[in-house]
């Protein structure tokens, strides 16, 4: 059984419908890479899934706690002048289960440190957010989720703007959340991550959604002439004929 | 040496009507600068400024209602503060103004109409003292009603404290939680107008707001924390209400005033001397050599 399913689902943003007739079960324990060019939907269908939009028709069938849910946004409005260190940050994961009023104890700093231990990020504990590179910041936000215990995951592009490193260290902790059971849906534009991380697939193009493999993606593509080094996924269905 | 000390500071509160302001300003003191903290945090350190003067054409009417009854006064800038908040933020929507500027065109509507119904129906006196307080004559019933409203919005403040800091620093993560983050920030702007209404009778609805914002702005040379945000400028309060008074007693000077000056001058002073990003912390900068940082 899993937790999350779409059924028929219509999708608007403006008046605008984005995505209709979506359907679709997403594996509990694997990571859905959610692709598609600018504009077809991948930021409405992650805003839907976290409960900020309402389907205009069809529904979401998700049963994983608020509490539970995560979703790291490329463009993420934090603010980083405000006097939070990394360690602090993370443990803002605690909030949305250990309650409003309650301070931390013992375990939740002892988590904390395991966290930063396994993002590599244990010497920036008492560094300010303000201070941080683009890829230190980033292991830190999936520091709060893991701290969050997030059941199901939602990443815009965490490859973004990242070292070598960071997306080493990232792409084995999705693989680590995975394996305990949590549902990932990422955002890519990168055929070889999605080939190093993905489980399945969901294409994006036209205002509906199609259901692949990376495997069957890949295959497409080297059909193709590569257009750059770096390849990029086609966004448009192929051609049945 | 004993009985200077105790002359100039402890004969002073012999008298009930210093005793009161004391106890009155003490109580300020730990309610205002932490909403301060969160204002500047915000970038909203001028929205106090706007919100102060949206209260002022409620206690107008209170005052032409029911005469210097301070009950009457601060229920009347409560609804008049929240009124304007209201407004400002449904014209912001609707229209796609920043709300900064909707806020700014409600509170000269409030100071005008506010200044023009004091004026009208009252005397200058009555002005002055709306505008700029009288904290020496706060009375039993007064100081009953700063004790409980600054309770109130410390007890608050405590109750919102984490989504507070969630909205400043990521609303997404309050929103993805379920927590709208309007909710949130419009109980954070009714505890603002609740405190401009608890300060106005000591510090006048102009100066209400000094004891919020300038302890937090002196705060911000002290400290990177935000718990040391909150500690300091709640003891800069503190101080400079202390002094203030002492100030007022000994010199004859206005009270409010002679607080705000002195939160002032402590503001001016960490500007120029203060541990984080004052003059003279900019002219001692210098880097931790690379062997000593630590790695990442």
């Amino acid at each position: 059984m899993s937790h999350l399913q779409l059924h028929d689902l219509q999708l608007a943003q403006g008046g605008r419908t984005v995505l209709e007739h979506l359907e679709g079960t997403f594996e509990d324990g694997a990571i859905t890479a959610l692709i598609g060019a600018n504009g077809a939907g991948k930021s409405t269908l992650i805003q839907a899934i976290m409960g900020m939009l309402t389907p205009i028709a069809g529904r979401i069938d998700c049963d994983i706690p608020r509490e539970r849910r995560a979703w790291l946004p490329q463009e993420l409005p934090l603010d980083l002048t405000f006097p939070m260190s990394v360690e602090e940050l993370i443990m803002t994961g605690t909030w949305p289960s250990h309650g409003a009023l309650k301070g931390y104890c013992g375990p939740h700093y002892r988590q904390a440190r395991d966290v930063m231990s396994r993002l590599g990020i244990s010497s920036l504990a008492h560094r300010p957010l303000g201070e941080l590179s683009g890829g230190q910041r980033q292991r830190a936000l999936l520091g709060r989720t893991l701290m969050q215990e997030a059941e199901l995951l939602l990443l815009d592009e965490p490859f973004a703007n990242v070292d070598r490193e960071t997306v080493e260290v990232i792409t084995q902790v999705l693989r680590d959340m995975a394996a305990n059971g949590t549902t990932i849906i990422v955002v890519l534009h990168d055929l070889e991550q999605l080939a190093r991380l993905a489980d399945c697939v969901l294409v994006l193009a036209d205002g509906h959604g199609r259901w692949s493999t990376p495997a069957e993606l890949i295959e497409r593509q080297h059909g193709h002439p590569m257009p750059q080094t770096k390849p990029i996924l086609p966004f448009a269905f192929p051609d049945p004929s | 040496m004993l009985a200077l000390l105790d002359s100039v500071f402890l004969i002073p509160f012999d008298y009930g009507f210093m005793k009161r302001a004391l106890i009155a300003s003490l109580a300020l003191s730990l309610a205002a600068p932490p909403l301060g903290v969160f204002l500047m945090m915000r970038g909203m350190s001028l929205i106090g400024d706007a919100m102060a003067h949206a209260i002022l054409p409620g206690v107008a009417l209170g005052f032409l209602l029911a005469g210097f009854s301070l009950p009457m006064m601060s229920l009347g800038g409560v609804l008049s503060g929240l009124l304007v908040a209201g407004l400002a933020g449904s014209v912001s929507q609707m229209t796609g103004h920043r709300e900064d500027s909707a806020m700014a065109s409600f509170f000269l509507i409030s100071l005008a109409a506010g200044v023009m119904l004091v004026s009208v129906c009252g005397s200058s006196v009555d002005l002055t003292h709306v505008l700029f307080g009288s904290i020496l004559a706060v009375d039993t019933t007064a100081l009953v009603l700063i004790a409980g409203m600054s309770s109130l919005i410390v007890i608050l403040i405590a109750v919102m404290f984490r989504a507070l800091v969630v909205e400043c620093l990521d609303p997404l993560f309050l929103r993805g939680q379920g927590i709208k983050s309007g909710r949130v920030h419009g109980l954070f702007l009714g505890l603002v107008v609740l405190n401009l209404t608890a300060g106005f009778q000591t510090l006048g609805t102009l100066m209400a707001v000094g004891l919020m914002m300038l302890p937090a702005t002196t705060a911000r040379f002290w400290s990177k924390r935000l718990e040391g945000l909150i500690g300091i400028a709640i003891g800069v309060a503190i101080i400079a209400s202390l002094g203030g008074l002492l100030l007022s007693y000994h010199l004859s000077l206005p009270s409010g005033p002679a607080i705000i000056m002195l939160a002032g001058i402590g503001y001016v002073l960490s500007a120029l001397l203060g541990r984080h990003h004052s003059l003279l912390a900019k002219r001692r900068r210098t880097a931790t050599p690379l062997e000593a940082q630590e790695p990442g």
